[in-house]
């Protein structure tokens, strides 16, 4: 088995102006789909990730802070999962809830050296 | 009717939890808010749950909860201007990690050193800790405490007004200020386990609930290391010992059984095994607390096979190092008690003129019932009925009053 992380890319449901009723919809899936995993055995961890960012750049180290609404592609959070292969991870990144609002589960194999 | 109490018994349970944890997300400033929230789930569910009961009940309430956090970052968020918090799917994973077991565990134990905080009055402390933790209703509180519903309501508020005002952090404290409060949040759930081990409260449930709360929150704290000292297991095993009579105390008509008539084979054994587990822990350090005593007390019980056989001689020593300790007219009750069944009237009689009877409060009845008895010993059968009918018109419950109006049938058949 190896492990493989999840990592989620969306904007804030805030930022895509989702009504109060549609995020609660939205946070349901995720429970839901979390439950799923749990159930399964294969949820290894996870961690969301708050919106602010600051950028460290350049070979003069440059700071630029920026609000999650001003990054392209910004990162929500990460789950690990036990899988096979990249194919199971698909799989179970089915039941990602925000496909709909163009988010994206970007899969990579956790690299370890012990085998 | 049945259903109904299994319902109430699930929510008090559950309320506990749930206010704890969503209390980590929001913080104490929120908690009326929070608790609203919760009470509102328990509605919704009790009209869901109306035709039938869902087959994890435990599982739907925390789905429900878990939902409700949303909701609770929107209102909050609007009413107190909240710093910026950006709400995408992600956010759950923080959420339901806050679900897991041993995150709840480390919730209410923040929420027990919060009830205790030395800012809130020693009076409203134990109020806010059987609403807050353990998820007690006013009333229920209040029939716990034998306080008047109004009382409950505004200890409650004057709590979490002083939390807010002082600005109270929802953790638990370190170093010094863990030890100081921990004296105290053990003094409080001794004071919830005597609630209802010792009250005369006709809810048998509301008394097993208490016992239970407060062997529940005292495991809490010897399963992690800051907690897990002396005194701590000390007193987790005064209630595993105590809780293993429970049921023995009693008779199906919830009327008090004297220890003397208890049925022995109707201890708990388990709790007495785990009781003497802590106890072997907790004497291990050589420092002995008033909980040491006690327990060591009730030890002395549960090892008698017989009552004939109790070791009272073994029991009046740790009274007398208990009063010592913490001198009280209750222990020095204790020691009459003790020295009757030695025999020793003259010694007993002694002790008692050292009690002043009003210092005693809500017991005050014991003392007449104790004279009762050192009057029959010395064949003054007269004078014994009547501080026996003093004691049942002091006595506060049906269940003290019938045992001692039984008790003085058997002296009036001596006259």
């Amino acid at each position: 088995m190896k492990e493989y992380m999840m990592i989620f890319i969306g904007d804030s449901y805030e930022d895509l102006g989702l009504s109060p009723e549609e995020m609660q919809g939205k946070m349901g899936k995720w429970f839901e789909w979390s439950n799923v995993m749990q159930e399964a055995g294969v949820l290894r961890g996870g961690h969301a990730l708050h919106s602010e960012v600051r950028h460290v750049s350049g070979s003069k180290r440059t700071i630029t802070d920026k609000a999650g609404s001003e990054v392209k592609e910004l990162i929500g959070g990460y789950y690990i999962v036990e899988a096979k292969n990249m194919d199971e991870v698909v799989t179970i990144a089915e039941g990602y809830p925000d496909y709909d609002l163009g988010g994206t589960v970007e899969i990579r194999e956790i690299m370890v050296f012990d085998r | 009717m049945k259903q109904d109490k299994t319902i109430d018994h699930l929510f008090r349970h559950q309320f506990g939890k749930m206010v704890s944890i969503l209390t980590r997300i929001f913080g104490l400033s929120n908690l009326e808010t929070i608790e609203d929230a919760v009470q509102d789930t328990f509605i919704k569910a009790s009209i869901a749950w109306r035709d039938e009961m869902p087959e994890n009940p435990e599982a739907w309430l925390t789905k429900v909860a878990k939902n409700r956090t949303l909701d609770l970052f929107k209102s909050i968020k609007a009413e107190k201007n909240r710093a910026q918090f950006s709400f995408n799917g992600p956010s759950s994973i923080a959420v339901s990690e806050l679900f897991l077991d041993n995150e709840i565990e480390d919730a209410q134990l923040r929420m027990i050193f919060t009830a205790c905080h030395e800012t809130l009055d020693p009076r409203d402390q134990i109020s806010f800790a059987l609403k807050t933790i353990s998820g007690f209703s006013n009333k229920e509180i209040a029939s716990a405490l034998l306080l008047k519903e109004e009382t409950v309501k505004k200890r409650l508020h004057r709590a979490r007004k002083s939390i807010k005002d002082n600005k109270v952090k929802f953790e638990i404290p370190v170093g010094k200020e863990l030890n100081l409060r921990l004296d105290r949040v053990l003094e409080v759930i001794y004071l919830i386990f005597n609630e209802g081990f010792h009250s005369g409260n006709p809810e048998l449930l509301v008394r097993m609930d208490l016992c239970g709360e407060a062997l529940r929150l005292c495991k809490l704290l010897i399963g992690r290391t800051e907690t897990k000292t002396s005194k701590s297991l000390a007193l987790f095993a005064l209630i595993c010992f105590h809780s293993a009579r429970l049921d023995s105390k009693t008779n199906d008509l919830q009327e008090a059984i004297a220890i003397k008539d208890q049925d022995r084979s109707k201890w708990l054994f388990p709790l007495i095994v785990m009781g003497n587990r802590a106890m072997n822990l907790a004497v291990e350090g050589g420092e002995f607390s008033v909980y040491h005593f006690e327990a060591a007390i009730v030890c002395e019980h549960l090892k008698a096979k017989r009552f004939e056989d109790t070791n009272w001689k073994a029991i009046l020593g740790f009274y007398k190092q208990l009063q010592q300790l913490d001198p009280s007219p209750i222990h020095q009750l204790n020691i009459v008690v003790v020295l009757l069944q030695l025999k020793e009237t003259a010694a007993a009689k002694k002790q008692l003129q050292t009690i002043s009877p009003k210092d005693l409060e809500r017991r005050e009845y014991l003392y007449h019932g104790c004279l009762a008895e050192i009057l029959a010993e010395k064949g003054q059968m007269d004078d014994a009925i009547a501080a026996c009918t003093i004691a049942i018109e002091l006595a506060n419950n049906k269940t003290e009053k019938s045992f001692l109006q039984k008790r003085r049938a058997i002296l009036m058949d001596q006259l």
